[in-house]
């Protein structure tokens, strides 16, 4: 067997197993991707009028802010993890007024002003 | 009367214009949503297999490929149909990438937090319960290599799984998945040759 018709083998058999894994999806998985679908053309129909920005709760805003400046303190103890990565990264994320899906859900924003007032206390 | 003929006249060609051109549009808005709904519907369990690899949590994997299929059809319908495939991946790759920078983010403020905040792990003895239904060997042998696949696609640098799911699994085309990863079709070529060796390398002879 030759190294390309070995490749193209091996390509053929990963795409197959992933193919097999895929058509296993359980019923409650498939479900939820058929809401998903319609959900999403639904937008189609009745698209909304509000950008999320308008929907974000000055609460939880002030608690992204908040949790950002306590990431910055420049006193602040280090943050025991294994991960050594600039805190610059962690404010990036949380001020990144470049990605409209951040608070989308409003899930992150409950956590942040969760977590801030956890800070807080 | 011949003003009011006239002026009948001035103002009826432009309403019936006007109906038609609503006619149209709503046809048009019909055959945009069926062809989106075909769409989605062709590419959602794929996606949601590439989601799932890249996020290795189903819920997460659910709420990207929503979030991608709700912003394709809000920003990208009126697109080409042609152009919804890379443009989808395009959105989902940047949702995954999202989701995996803001739980680094998360994980980081919840070492900031007392530890009792980290002891809400419930125990479900029914999720945890093993299955005592019999498989077959063959289908033993098949959720073997399935699983020692997905593990070890799952543990692929981020832009190697990437160009791997989309060129060789959702079977986009160099340029496609190019435009969807947002980089150059030389290093989607370099980035599927590292993943094809790094995986052969693990696999050996498993799959």
């Amino acid at each position: 067997m030759s190294p390309e018709s070995e490749k193209d083998s091996f390509e053929k058999r990963t795409r197959e197993l992933l193919d097999e894994s895929t058509a296993r999806l359980d019923g409650r998985t498939q479900s939820r991707l058929t809401q998903a679908r319609h959900t999403a053309l639904d937008r189609l129909e009745r698209p909304s009028r509000f950008g999320w920005r308008t929907l974000v709760p000055a609460g939880a805003a002030a608690a992204v802010a908040m949790l950002a400046v306590l990431m910055w303190r420049p006193d602040a103890p280090a943050v025991p993890t294994a991960h050594v990565e600039s805190p610059v990264e962690d404010l990036e994320l949380l001020t990144d007024a470049e990605a409209p899906d951040f608070a989308e859900a409003g899930e992150d924003l409950e956590f942040y002003e969760w977590a801030a007032g956890e800070m807080e206390t | 009367m011949t003003a009011f003929v006239t002026l009948r006249g001035v103002y009826n060609t432009p309403l019936l214009s006007i109906e038609l051109g609503v006619e149209r549009s709503q046809d048009q808005d019909l055959m945009t949503s069926r062809a989106l709904e075909q769409f989605l519907a062709s590419v959602e369990k794929r996606a949601f297999k590439i989601a799932q690899l890249g996020l290795r949590n189903d819920d997460d994997a659910l709420d990207a490929v929503q979030d991608a299929m709700m912003k394709l059809v809000q920003s990208y319908a009126s697109r080409s149909a042609e152009e919804w495939r890379p443009l989808f991946y395009r959105i989902l790759t940047n949702r995954i990438h999202d989701l995996q920078r803001r739980r680094t983010v998360r994980g980081r403020i919840m070492a900031w937090l007392p530890a009792r905040v980290d002891e809400e792990e419930e125990f479900d003895p029914i999720a945890e319960a093993p299955s005592h239904e019999p498989l077959p060997e063959k289908r033993l042998e098949l959720d073997e290599a399935i699983g020692v696949l997905e593990s070890a696609v799952a543990a692929l640098p981020a832009r190697q799984q990437q160009a791997f799911l989309l060129r060789n699994f959702e079977g986009l085309d160099v340029a496609e998945t190019a435009s969807a990863m947002g980089c150059s079709e030389g290093s989607v070529k370099t980035h599927y040759f590292r993943a094809l060796e790094s995986l052969r390398a693990r696999l050996g002879e498993v799959v």
